[in-house]
């Protein structure tokens, strides 16, 4: 357990070091710079915009000079865009907000998804189950960039203490996580349905319902366990892909988190910012699958055995 | 600061509007609070409410100016050497604003080693090109403080529109100790805008901000007219999705809105007539064409291009009203009025079409036969693709010319704009100042921001003509000149004047149409505040 679970960690800091090393040259290939406005610059202020952010230096400096910021001072640098203010502030400002939108959303998915999944597979291919099924397709099919306007317009404008879009009070979280929350109910459903009804066909779940087994202990103590799997290796990158904001939701909600930041950079060519963003994006992918695989090995002892193996 | 919208159903304006705090909209997250270091328009608003400069503008005519920092000031009989008496104010710190802080901020803007990115602004003073390009010395510039309240300014030429200029944020002074105990003039990573640190002269001081939520200034108790502020503080919300910004106004987030879009243009006006506004704008939309590839180096093609479009057409059906068709580049306004070229003034649009096609066969393009496929150049934003769509199928039709839209984000079309790797590109230009020249001057030859290749000697020496000419009625005929000149060779396509859109809570008072759109804040008085 413990070498599969070093083995695991060392996998991911390559992955994040590849991450970064890729993304760094990706967005010095696109065309324009962090420096372009409205009007156009004259070229000695470009040339010396360049020259105190070091943009003036060879690739191979400039990257050596990153890794030094973050080996060395834990230094994302300054935003290019935003002068005088630090990647990390921006970062320690937005990821609260997407964190709490998506540990909301997520609750919401796993609370919607899991038991839709497991009812639409106890009923399969009868009515409950195209009841379910039915409005979890039209979940994934249906873009965000279409739920949320109209979440925010109908819920938003017409249910007291529920807010249109922006973050100034409390309640302000429930609409965009209720976006984000049911659009992965509808995949968490599908995936749970999927495992389940494999499950649910297999010899020990006959011979359980043979033995006299109620329904109730079918699903939770026997099936679950393993028909759950396809589903928990879903959360762990859906997790790590919420709490790090997603740019058409928070857009719409006006929602100052991470999602914006992300997009906002990439057109602005703010380069130590996306970095940062990504570094940091990255981090939670490669935590959220070491956490799924662990969850998994303590789901499936057949795992744990091949692991070690 | 924070107010809960939820609980007695009352919405967070209506909360906010009783505190007397303004809420509005401000399109997009501004980059810097320093006025050396800004240049967007959404920066601007901001800054300006908290650093005032030697003049203020009026409320409702942008032509007039009142005293700010300068309580008087005279000039010489060309209008090339302006004094300025400055009163007796301080800074929100308590220290005396003076005029070395005037000579200071100008000096940081302009110096070879700051890269203020805005220093052209202040070229128009004496040596300030030569000294910001590392060609002269500072003692060169025309920025004298003669005392701690007189301040000299020599100008290149004859500038009677100089109280224009020092309107805007760059001409505005900075608390000289303060920057230089924060790291000094030209320390670019500097913390003295930052929350907290910040000093400035003007009717507020900034109070807060998170990123892509909000920013919050409050009332100067120091500031030198504290008294007439209308209201107790302004939130600029940075919402660039004009859409949110639209349901944010109608479920009651905000008092004022950056604009609406076009597509909601007819039911904002129908569900809330009297929230809606639409006023003039300093701001031309055109096509740009590069004039350093055929067969757009014919002029007679590029006139062909522009008598094509139906510009009602296009004002009526794409953005929806929110402009006016023209056929020239300076929006009217500020006693100027520029003629539009003789090929243009054809009674109807089939006549002017007749001519087009006459002129594209004289270029040896008839019916289009042999004409190659030009690339138009759009950003990514809704309303520009249709139009391009709108312009592509005038051209096919009328014309018998194809041309391939490319839509681009942002920063890749403004980088291929600017080093001019298109055909023919989408392109809005809005004023600094009230003033001909700002739109004028772009077209000198070699122009930072010409950015077409187009340049004529007439056109320059006319620009010139009217840089050095003291008498105000002259100098603008010496700019409609230019104008002309540069409309007859046609090296862009105007379209139409941008009218701004938006919504406003019609309890709103002290708030005008201005074309510009540098509304004094602290003029506007909310409904329910009967006064601070």
């Amino acid at each position: 357990m413990i070498r599969l679970l070093l083995r695991r960690l060392a996998q991911g800091l390559l992955v994040v070091f590849v991450l970064e090393t890729i993304t760094f040259f990706l967005v010095r290939l696109l065309p324009g710079n962090p420096f372009l406005g409205d009007r156009k610059l004259p070229e000695h202020i470009m040339a010396q915009l360049n020259n105190l952010y070091g943009l003036d230096q060879p690739a191979w400096v400039q990257y050596l000079n990153y890794w030094k910021g973050i080996l060395l001072h834990g230094d994302f640098g300054p935003s290019l865009v935003r002068e005088g203010v630090q990647v990390s502030t921006i970062i320690s400002q937005a990821f609260p907000v997407s964190l709490e939108v998506g540990v909301v959303g997520m609750l919401i998915a796993v609370c919607v998804g899991i038991p839709a999944g497991m009812l639409a597979a106890w009923y399969r291919n009868r009515w409950p189950d195209a009841l379910l099924m039915l409005p979890a397709m039209a979940g994934i099919c249906i873009p965000a960039f279409v739920t949320a306007p109209v979440f925010g317009l109908v819920l938003g404008t017409h249910v007291p203490g529920l807010s249109v879009a922006g973050w100034d009070n409390p309640l302000c979280v429930v609409l965009p996580a209720l976006t984000l929350g049911l659009i992965n109910a509808a995949y968490i459903a599908r995936l749970t349905r999927g495992g389940m009804v494999e499950v649910l066909a297999q010899d020990f779940v006959r011979t359980a319902r043979a033995k006299g087994c109620g329904p109730v202990r079918l699903l939770y103590v026997h099936a679950m366990r393993s028909g759950l799997l396809p589903a928990v290796s879903y959360l762990g990158p859906a997790f790590a892909a919420l709490i790090t904001g997603s740019f058409v939701v928070e857009t719409c909600f006006q929602v100052p988190g991470m999602g914006l930041h992300f997009v906002n950079a990439t057109t602005d060519r703010d380069y130590f910012l996306i970095q940062g963003l990504v570094f940091c994006y990255g981090s939670l992918i490669v935590a959220a699958n070491l956490v799924v695989d662990l969850v998994l090995v303590a789901l499936n002892p057949r795992l744990r055995s091949q692991g070690t193996a | 600061m924070m107010l809960s919208a939820c609980g007695d159903g009352r919405s967070s304006a209506e909360k906010f509007a009783e505190a007397g705090i303004l809420v509005i909209g401000n399109n997009a997250e501004p980059q810097s609070l320093d006025p050396h270091k800004a240049t967007a328009v959404a920066d601007g608003k901001i800054i300006s409410t908290m650093l005032e400069g030697l003049v203020r503008p009026d409320t409702q005519d942008e032509g007039r100016v009142h005293p700010g920092m300068a309580e008087s000031w005279e000039h010489n009989a060309d209008a090339s050497e302006w004094t300025f008496h400055l009163r007796d104010a301080v800074w929100s710190d308590g220290k005396p604003v003076r005029a070395q802080d005037f000579v200071y901020a100008y000096k940081r803007l302009l110096h070879p080693k700051f890269a203020g990115r805005y220093a052209e602004m202040l070229y128009p003073l004496k040596g300030a090109e030569a000294y910001n390009k590392g060609r002269a010395d500072w003692e060169e510039v025309g920025v004298q403080a003669l005392d701690a309240r007189t301040l000299r300014l020599t100008l290149n030429g004859p500038t009677p529109h100089l109280l224009q200029l020092v309107l805007h944020y760059t001409w505005s002074p900075l608390p000289e100790h303060h920057v230089e105990a924060h790291g000094g003039m030209l320390d670019r990573s500097s913390r003295w805008t930052h929350l907290g640190n910040w000093v400035g002269n003007g009717a507020y001081v900034y109070s807060g901000h998170r990123f892509n939520d909000y920013l919050s200034v409050s009332p100067n108790a120091r500031y030198w007219r504290a008294g007439e502020v209308r209201n107790r503080g302004i939130r600029f919300l940075p919402i660039v999705n004009g859409y949110t910004e639209t349901r944010m106004y109608m479920g009651g987030k905000l008092h004022i809105t950056n604009n609406v879009p076009p597509e909601m243009l007819a039911r904002a006006c129908s569900v809330m007539p009297q929230h809606f506004c639409q006023d003039p704008y300093y701001c031309t939309i055109f096509y740009r064409l590069n004039t350093t590839r055929p067969p757009l180096d014919d002029a007679r093609v590029r006139q062909a291009l522009s008598l094509a479009i139906d510009r009602e057409t296009l004002v009526g059906k794409v953005v929806r009203g929110a402009g006016k068709p023209t056929g020239v580049f300076t929006p009217p306004g500020a006693g100027y009025a520029a003629e539009p070229p003789a090929f243009m003034q054809r009674g109807s649009q089939a006549e002017r079409e007749e001519e087009a096609r006459r002129l594209l066969a004289e270029a040896g393009y008839a019916g289009g036969k042999g004409f190659p496929v030009l690339e138009l150049m759009t950003t990514s934003r809704d309303v520009q693709r249709v139009m391009a769509e709108t312009i592509q199928a005038m051209w096919k039709d009328v014309l018998g010319v194809h041309v391939e839209i490319r839509s681009c984000e942002w920063t890749a079309y403004k980088s291929a704009q600017q080093s001019m790797q298109y055909d023919i590109s989408s392109s809005s230009w809005s004023g600094d100042y009230l003033d001909s020249s700002t739109f004028v001057e772009l077209w000198r030859s070699g122009g930072g921001n010409n950015c077409t290749g187009w340049g004529s000697p007439d056109c320059d020496a006319a620009i010139q003509a009217a840089r050095v000419c003291g008498d105000a009625a002259e100098r603008k005929a010496h700019l409609r000149r230019a104008e002309s000149i540069m409309l007859e060779a046609q090296p862009i396509i105007p379209l139409y004047t941008s009218e701004r859109t938006y919504l406003k809570h019609p309890g709103i008072s002290g708030w005008y149409p201005l074309m510009l759109d540098n509304h004094p804040l602290d003029a506007v008085q909310l409904p329910m505040t009967d006064k601070p």
